[in-house]
């Protein structure tokens, strides 16, 4: 079995690097399918705390690299999903830890044994993104409707697209908010999408139960009633190749509203 | 006047908001802003290099048209892979032939003059050693701009050039299908004008 290899990237931190890996790891589990879940963020973990498995980590990713175990032993099985398993990031080294080969290397043998391989990327351009890279061969970039978060996520997949073993870039927008973009104060997501030229692969709605999810390590996707969960679910879907339509948050209202913000704007010019 | 009344209605059709537009949507200012500054990311163009190439196009076209040099807006927009140079320049109106071949006239006239001052080595006077300098300064742009393999400005010239020529002759020259790769049109929006 080759599994596919998915680095999940955004350039600046904050976005919801983690929070994606960790509920689309957990969408595609619930599907059946086996998925490993590679915290690359070596000195700043928190994929662990996502899924709660915070006290179960005895090893981690460097402990597999200078010998210290078998790769196998350092995966730590989630607690609800046996098909899902984390390789957690060292908390007390730095990125210089590893280097971009021993992560491939890594990549490479857990993909013989798993159908998805999703590496959680840190923030920023260097050697910690050099690394997560490293082994992939598509990306998920995640970006919310900021200017900042966009400019980063154009400076990621410009990095991206020089490499070649990456054969897909696809773009995940967070936290979007439907009441701003309905008033204009928010890019919408065909703004973000015309100016990043990816393909879109999903559109994920600003959501207060993602702040519960993570205070309980229990990701969103687990929870059926949210709309955020199910965002997520839609994009895993998409991921196995499945034609899901994107979430319609554009109430018709918004068509009305932006109507209205039209002939504002020519009563002001007139 | 035809002429000005066929660019009036380009106007309708390029409308921007412009400044005193106060309660224009915060999402369009973000939108445009992260447009020009993802330009600069890419290609390397600073604002220092844009700001000198709209200052030499605003010379060249001098030559042709009086136009309101404040407002003149020059934007890159990305259209597919390809990469647009957006000219909006509100004319007040255009040269007649003479003017025209006056403002050539003097320009030739300069070139040459910096072209002797070159010869003649260091002992210059004041004035045509700062046009040497930014003259060189423009073939480092020309440079840089050129690898950065985007808009080399003496292409840029040229098209604008031929824009503005048609002009005089035929009043519908519309967006001119461009030579280079980099440059795909080059649009004149032309905004309201005082002597219509």
């Amino acid at each position: 079995m080759a599994g596919r290899v998915i680095v999940i990237t955004s350039g600046k931190g904050g976005v919801g690097k983690t929070t994606t890996s960790a509920n689309i790891g957990t969408a595609l589990a619930k599907e059946g399918y086996k998925v490993v879940l590679i915290d690359t963020d070596l000195g700043l973990r928190n994929l662990d705390l996502l899924l709660g498995l915070e006290n179960r980590i005895v090893y981690t990713i460097v402990d597999v690299i200078e010998e210290r175990c078998k790769l196998k032993q350092a995966l730590v099985k989630d607690k609800k999903n046996p098909n899902l398993s984390l390789l957690a990031a060292a908390q007390t080294r730095d990125k210089s830890a590893v280097n971009a080969e021993q992560l491939k290397e890594i990549c490479d043998k857990l993909k013989e044994k798993n159908d998805f391989v999703l590496v959680d990327c840190p923030a920023g351009i260097e050697q910690g993104f050099q690394n997560a890279i490293a082994g992939a061969s598509e990306a998920i970039v995640v970006t919310t409707p900021e200017m900042s978060a966009i400019r980063d996520a154009d400076r990621i997949i410009g990095l991206l697209n020089t490499k070649e073993e990456i054969t897909s870039t696809r773009l995940l927008l967070n936290r979007v908010r439907p009441n701003l973009i309905k008033n204009n104060e928010m890019m919408s997501v065909d703004d973000v999408v015309g100016i990043l030229e990816i393909p879109l692969l999903g559109i994920i709605p600003e959501d207060t139960g993602i702040i519960t999810s993570t205070n309980k390590g229990e990701p969103i996707v687990n929870d059926e009633h949210s709309l955020a969960g199910q965002a997520y679910r839609n994009i895993a879907k998409r991921t196995l190749g499945e034609e899901v339509p994107f979430l319609d948050l554009d109430e018709p209202k918004g068509i009305v509203a932006k109507i209205k913000n039209v002939f504002a704007k020519l009563k002001a010019k007139v | 006047m035809g002429l000005l009344t066929d660019f009036y209605n380009t106007v309708a059709k390029f409308f921007r908001p412009q400044e005193e537009i106060v309660d224009e949507a915060s999402k369009s200012v973000a939108t445009n802003r992260l447009k020009l500054v993802l330009m600069q990311d890419r290609t390397n163009l600073t604002p220092k290099i844009l700001e000198q190439m709209r200052g030499e196009l605003v010379d060249l076209l001098s030559k042709y048209l009086e136009m309101d040099k404040e407002l003149l807006e020059l934007n890159f927009e990305q259209e597919g892979d390809q990469v647009a140079l957006m000219l909006s320049i509100p004319v007040i109106r255009a040269k007649d032939e003479e003017e025209i071949e006056k403002a050539i006239a003097e320009a030739a006239e300069k070139k040459a003059e910096e072209a002797v001052a070159e010869d003649e080595g260091s002992e210059e006077e004041e004035t045509e050693e700062t046009n040497e300098d930014s003259e060189s300064e423009n073939e480092d742009l020309e440079e840089e701009v050129a690898e950065a393999e985007t808009v080399e400005e003496s292409e840029v010239s040229e098209e604008i050039e031929s824009v503005s020529e048609d002009m005089e002759v035929d009043a519908n020259s519309e967006p001119v299908p461009t030579k280079t790769n980099s440059v795909k049109k080059v649009e004149k929006d032309l905004k309201e004008s005082t002597k219509v």
